[in-house]
């Protein structure tokens, strides 16, 4: 039996509305009930204060700059890293054995659950390097971990700038690294951003690696050899300990609203920035 | 007949290889200093390819190499000791689709001047003026310098690109890829008319599909075909008596 074509359009259609819908019904339940649960908890003393008696009671203060510096910290780690070696993969080699094993093996790299990562970190950082438990062990770890997804995105990035763009540079009596800084990468820009942000994501969701790598102390951090909480870690303690289910929604409240915050000034900050250029 | 005038860019014996095909077979062609030289012919002759050669952009492409000399004032520019970027910045070159850098106008002109280390503001401002005004464009963009080169239309953006060029200080020869192809015919008389006047200071070299561009604007013309050259003279001779039947058949609309 064959379907007339009309009949599959309309078919095709309710389906893929379907699943588009079923999508969002299960995102934004996922986000209100979670709001719903945690929102009534989250006073301006919740943010401002540190918490005692492990987390029943008190706020979160430390472990909210914990979530601000050890992402930072990974990001300013990797990107220079990460942007480095896409410029070098896209710009100054020829497609070889070298560059093919190299991407391989950033692929095989974001494919790592993180708690492998977590390990090295705890061995290689914590206790080979005698760095113990803190934000730079922690840092390094989660840079390493986001590396691969910096690389890609950047190269691909990097990659989709018009090549008659670079032939306008050579052609003006552009080096090959004075046509990278001022026509390649600021055209790359908004795919670096968003490798940047998945990156941000990741990091400051992270638990596993996190707890082996920079602990999990409640303290509030003063240096990079501080032990530091992040929220991510806060909540997974909390709600696993059984301390406080009322808490650790509050906390993922916030953790929420943060990423969301985070992604819509990155996002706004890149289209002022294209706009500022095309105008 | 007046006697043989300066020469440019003197090519020897040139060929160029891309891959195993061979793109340029031995090319051999004087340029002259201060006159504007058509090269036309059908596509695929290896007009762009020899076009390319003259400022190394060829360079950029995987497993081209080249063989024989291209000479600049006497300097072969294909030896290891000579410096390309310098090269690049003498001979400046407008490409066959007008590409405006994605930043605004006045950027968009002093781009060659600041890499060669011109960083005053007001001797910046006076060659964006100078610039713009030798390409024709001056009038229209200089309320708007600001604003980002991509706004404007095909034609004012290849006449911004040609701006560009002209601003480099070191520029002595500009190579044209088939400038109008994408171009209305009033945009393209604009860059002509700009042509005969550059052709008082710079010596130019016009790859053009339009045979009658050639016929319009070149002091001497050559045919290309296949890789070769097949023959070069005054624009009028080729045009009205050429040599060889090939170049007859093309000019005349036979083939090509």
């Amino acid at each position: 039996m064959r379907i007339a074509p009309k009949s599959a359009q309309v078919i095709a259609v309710a389906v893929l509305g379907a699943a588009t819908l079923l999508t969002l019904v299960v995102l934004v339940f996922v986000i209100a009930f979670v709001l719903v649960k945690g929102l009534p908890g989250v006073t301006w003393e919740f943010l401002s204060t540190a918490p005692k008696d492990m987390g029943k009671a008190g706020g979160i203060f430390p472990t909210l700059a914990g979530t601000v510096f050890l992402p930072l910290l990974a990001i300013a780690i990797a990107l220079p890293l990460g942007v480095g070696t896409a410029v070098y993969l896209a710009e100054y080699t020829r497609e070889n054995r070298f560059t093919k094993v190299l991407r391989f093996g950033t692929d095989c790299l974001a494919g790592i659950p993180s708690i492998i990562f977590g390990l090295f970190g705890f061995i290689f950082f914590v206790v080979m390097l005698k760095m113990g438990w803190c934000l730079l062990s922690g840092g390094l770890t989660l840079a390493i971990m986001v590396l691969p997804t910096i690389i890609r995105t950047s190269e691909e990035a990097i990659r989709a700038v018009p090549n008659a763009y670079r032939e306008v540079s050579f052609s003006l009596g552009a080096t090959r690294w004075e046509t990278v800084l001022k026509v390649v990468l600021p055209n790359a820009l908004p795919g670096i951003v968003t490798g940047v942000i998945l990156s941000l994501g990741r990091s400051i969701g992270e638990t596993a690696a996190v707890i082996f790598t920079a602990g999990s102390s409640l303290r509030m951090p003063t240096t990079v050899f501080d032990s530091v909480r992040t929220m991510s870690v806060h909540f997974y303690i909390l709600a696993r300990e059984g301390i406080s289910n009322e808490n650790a929604y509050a906390t993922a409240a916030v953790l929420i609203i943060s990423v969301l915050l985070i992604n819509v000034t990155a996002y706004g900050m890149m289209h002022r920035f294209i706009a500022k250029r095309s105008s | 007949m007046s006697e043989t005038p300066p020469v440019k860019f003197s090519v020897k014996n040139f060929r160029v290889f891309q891959g195993k095909a061979e793109a340029l077979r031995g090319v051999s062609l004087d340029i002259p200093a201060n006159k504007i030289l058509g090269i036309i012919g059908p596509a695929g002759s290896g007009k762009t390819t020899f076009l390319r050669a003259l400022n190394r952009l060829n360079d950029l492409l995987p497993n081209a190499h080249v063989e024989g000399q291209v000479l600049l004032d006497g300097k072969d520019i294909y030896h290891p000791e000579f410096d390309v970027v310098a090269l690049r910045k003498r001979v400046g070159m407008l490409f066959a689709l007008p590409v405006a850098l994605p930043m605004s106008i006045y950027e968009n002109v002093v781009y060659g001047p600041k890499l060669s280390g011109i960083r005053k503001r007001s001797q910046l401002n006076e060659i964006v003026e100078r610039s713009l005004t030798s390409a024709f464009l001056w009038d229209e963009v200089k309320d708007r310098l600001r604003m980002s080169g991509l706004r404007l239309s095909g034609g004012q953006q290849q006449r911004l690109c040609l701006a560009r060029v002209l601003a480099m200080e070191e520029l002595e020869v500009i190579l044209l890829d088939e400038p109008c192809s994408g171009l209305d015919p009033i945009s393209t008389a604009k860059i002509e008319d700009a042509l005969t006047v550059l052709k008082e200071k710079y010596t130019i070299v016009l790859v053009t599909n339009n045979t009658k561009q050639a016929a319009r604007v070149a002091d001497e013309t050559a045919f290309f075909l296949l890789g070769d050259m097949i023959e070069c003279g005054p624009t009028k001779k080729i045009f009205t008596a050429p040599e060889d039947k090939r170049t007859n058949e093309y000019v005349t609309g036979r083939f090509g």
